[in-house]
């Protein structure tokens, strides 16, 4: 009667059962009774993977290991696997197989059938020898029956309910993963997932980085105390590495022994572990592992399924996530650079509407991005006088006609910006999509260059009304010398007359001196008018010859005048033709002692655009070409020394070459030491009428 | 012995020109500005006039154009005295009336060149 109520019991409570150690605890706690009069009862499951039986659940044995496996080969539990039928060992001790745990007694190892597979053994003992009658191997046999029903439910239980599992997470998964392209999050969920999927407790996983050919740990699962993100392994190093390598999934039973093991992960004592690699056809992309807790846990056919139907999807996720992110730093980084630019940029669409502006812009314009936006740029920023200006550039530069101007823009407050103005279109795949205007503030810049350009024509204005000042008093003590030494032999006193001639002669140099002075200071001032007039050249060579007559009478020299007569006519300005033609003969004449200077003039090209070359040749001192290269600089005699010795202002060249520039010609020398120069002098034959504003008049 | 009018307001230019001119056998009678150098030109019945350009009251452009408009005045020879030999400054002597244009400081022989080519026979007496 007892022994039928633990049997009662023994049924309810494998009933209520669900899952399959709840079976085999329901199982063991049923027999465990004191009824029934047994020392140990225990339930062994086989290991599919391995074979060996692992004590899932027992009583009567304190301390027993939890997940305790025994190998093929050895136990009495083995013997109903090899046979499938129930074995009574009397005398336990009389038995080689028995795995000794007692000194006496007898055991009974009963086969546990499910869906007619032998899924593991229901081991009973007694301390006592001979404990067993055939009624106690009717309830053992009664017993396991029911447990193997019981596990076969639960089993089927368990794959329906993971199939319905893998299924919603792979769904999830799925979706979840066309959803997120945020690498962080999604690489998290990923895992997560797959954790699920393959219901265990610990995971991590890798992206592999191409470049330095190394795993990096992106998300992990309940892995230990040490977060091991961003721990990096090279390819084959440790389990990813090797999977990473060999780009196929492996699994190792038990890692701590595992040969392969990295020294990141020494500490690490799973047992069981499966990796896979990540792989989109055929390329890696990264690698995720597996492990548990629980030592019963291996990875078998069925985790290899799942892992195969779950890793190329994450795969493909992973690395859109990636390019996605890429792109996304890619896109961050230029709007970094465009929000951070000094200069202000505005990006507009083809209708020339704003699409966004960076801080500069708002700065410069006093507008916030928010007003702008979706308003007609050329309304906001611009001016009666520069809109017609600003509304062609914004076209041509939708024409694909990039604009550089410098121009005047309106400021929020009405006040107006120097800017320079840059327009591009902006083309994405051959397609043009808009424009982008830069403008840099130049109005600091404009102001600087308006200040020194005005100090510099105060300085020029300057030189040039002291110069103009100093003519007058020059002027009398010319005219009062020139004065007295008419009158000298008259009054009696011509032993002054030598003086007098210093005197007149110094205010004529000073003179000539002061007035290349204003000459210079008027062109640098901008205030040198070109007065053109058409006149003959025969008699203006004819004339400058005469007036240099005296200077090269006075070192011996010959002059010869040729091309005068062919010469025709010019059209240019007379005076300032005279005064540079005046300046390279007196030159000549200075620098060369009973020599040739050789005055010519010709044309050439046709006659309507042709120009007049005058050239000035002679066998005098010549020039170094360092010489020649500060020739024509103001105050630059050749050498410091060159004026003392042989006199002038040092300025005549310099007016000569700023002359014949104001009249779009140029001068230029030849020259050879000890030999002679040649200055040529060209011209338009037709020179342009120019007039500065506000020349200097009067006296 | 021909009757010149300088026109001339600084004080030494007169005194130096007008002594230079009369040592030439000139009679020279002098104006110290543009108003009076009209004034004593329509009265005076000179043969040539000296006009500086730059002058106080009306400037010496001015002052021809006053002395061409005016009937006793209209066929005197001017002659036009400037600072710089400004290029411009020329024709515009030439366009206020004046018959010749000459640069200060003043180069006493081409002056009197361009006097004598003016006064014809009625030159100076020397």
């Amino acid at each position: 009667m007892k022994r039928e109520n633990a049997l009662l019991r023994l049924s309810t409570g494998i009933a209520e059962a669900e899952s399959e150690t709840d079976v085999c605890s329901a199982v063991v706690a049923g027999l465990y009774d004191a009824a029934l009069g047994y020392d140990f009862v225990a339930v062994l499951l086989v290991d599919q993977a391995t074979g060996d039986r692992v004590l899932v659940a027992s009583e009567g044995w304190k301390d027993a290991p939890p997940g305790l496996r025994i190998r093929p080969g050895q136990g009495l539990s083995e013997l109903p696997l090899l046979d499938g039928r129930i074995h009574y060992t009397p005398r336990v001790t009389e038995e080689t197989r028995y795995l000794p745990t007692r000194n006496e007694g007898s055991e009974a190892d009963v086969p546990i059938l499910a869906n007619r597979e032998l899924v593991g053994v229901l081991v009973v003992e007694s301390n006592r020898p001979d404990a067993f009658d055939e009624d106690d191997l009717k309830i053992l046999t009664a017993a396991a029956n029911q447990a193997g029903i019981a596990i076969g439910r639960a089993r089927l239980l368990r794959a329906e309910r993971a199939r319905a599992d893998e299924q919603e997470a792979l769904r999830a998964t799925m979706a979840d993963l066309a959803g997120r392209l945020d690498l962080g999050t999604l690489l998290k969920a990923v895992l997560e997932r797959a954790v699920r999927l393959l219901g265990v407790s610990h995971g991590e996983l890798a992206i592999y980085d191409a470049e330095t050919e190394e795993l990096e740990i992106v998300a992990n699962h309940n892995i230990g105390r040490k977060d091991t993100t961003g721990t990096r392994m090279k390819l084959g190093e440790g389990a990813m590495g090797h999977a990473a390598r060999t780009h196929e999934p492996l699994l190792i039973p038990d890692y701590r022994e595992w040969s392969g093991r990295s020294a990141q992960y020494a500490a690490v004592d799973f047992h069981a572990v499966m990796v896979a690699p990540l792989l989109i056809g055929g390329h890696l992309v990264g690698a995720i592992a597996f492990m548990d807790k629980d030592p019963a846990r291996q990875f078998g056919p069925e985790d290899l399924r799942l892992l195969n139907l779950f890793a190329p999807q994450a795969a493909i996720a992973i690395e859109n996530a990636r390019l996605f992110t890429a792109a996304q730093h890619q896109r961050q980084y230029f709007q970094e650079l465009v929000d951070n630019n000094p200069v202000a940029i505005v990006t507009l669409n083809e209708h020339h509407d704003v699409v966004s502006c960076n801080p500069s812009f708002e700065k410069l314009y006093g507008y916030t991005q928010a007003e702008v936006v979706g308003r007609n740029l050329d309304d906001l920023i611009t001016t009666e006088a520069s809109r017609a200006e600003a509304v062609r550039y914004t076209k041509q530069a939708l024409e694909q006609r990039p604009v550089e101007v410098i121009s005047q823009r309106r400021h929020k407050d009405g006040t107006l910006v120097d800017v320079e103005v840059l327009g591009v279109p902006v083309i994405v795949n051959g397609k043009r999509v808009g424009l982008m205007a830069l403008y840099h503030d130049i109005t600091a810049l404009l102001k600087a260059r308006r200040e020194a350009e005005e100090a510099s024509r105060a300085k020029s204005q300057f030189l040039a009304s002291v110069s103009h000042e100093l003519r007058t008093p020059l002027n009398a003590i010319i005219g009062y010398s020139e004065l007295l030494g008419e009158e000298v032999e008259e009054l009696g006193v011509a032993q002054l007359g030598d003086d007098l001639g210093r005197i007149h002669a110094s205010g004529r140099l000073l003179l000539s001196l002061i007035n290349d002075i204003l000459d210079l200071s008027k062109v640098e001032a901008g205030k040198m008018e070109i007065h053109c007039e058409t006149f003959p050249l025969a008699p203006l060579v004819k004339e400058a010859a005469a007036t240099v007559g005296p200077l090269v009478e006075k070192n011996a020299n010959r002059l010869v005048v040729e091309g005068a007569a062919a010469a025709g006519t010019m059209h240019a300005d007379r005076t300032k033709l005279m005064q540079m033609l005046l300046n390279l003969l007196s030159n000549a004449c200075k620098f060369t002692r009973q020599g040739t200077i050789t005055f010519s003039v010709s044309r050439d090209g046709a006659d309507g655009d042709g120009r007049v070359v005058f050239r000035v040749r002679d066998t005098g001192i010549g020039m170094t070409e360092e010489q020649m290269g500060k020739l024509f600089q103001a105050f630059s005699q050749a050498e410091a020394s060159t004026a003392s010795r042989y006199g002038g202002t040092g300025l005549g060249l310099a007016i000569t070459k700023r002359f014949s520039r104001l009249m779009d010609g140029d001068v230029v020398v030849e020259s050879t030491p000890g030999t002679g120069s040649t200055f040529t002098l060209t011209l338009p034959a037709v020179v342009r009428d120019s007039a500065p504003a506000g020349a200097l008049g009067g006296d | 012995m021909a009757r010149i009018l300088l026109v001339e307001d600084n004080e030494m230019n007169r005194d130096m020109l007008s002594r230079r001119l009369q040592r030439k056998g000139f009679e020279i009678e002098m104006a110290v500005d543009g108003k009076s150098g009209v004034e004593m030109g329509r009265a005076g019945k000179y043969d040539l006039i000296l006009m500086d350009m730059s002058l106080p009251e009306i400037d010496g452009w001015e002052a021809t154009r006053q002395l061409r408009a005016a009937a006793e005045t209209a066929d005197v020879p001017i002659i036009a005295l400037t600072a710089h030999a400004m290029a411009g400054d020329r024709e515009k002597a030439l366009e206020a009336g004046c018959n010749d244009y000459d640069t200060k400081p003043i180069e006493l022989d081409r002056l009197l060149g361009k006097m004598a080519a003016l006064l014809g026979n009625e030159g100076a007496d020397s």
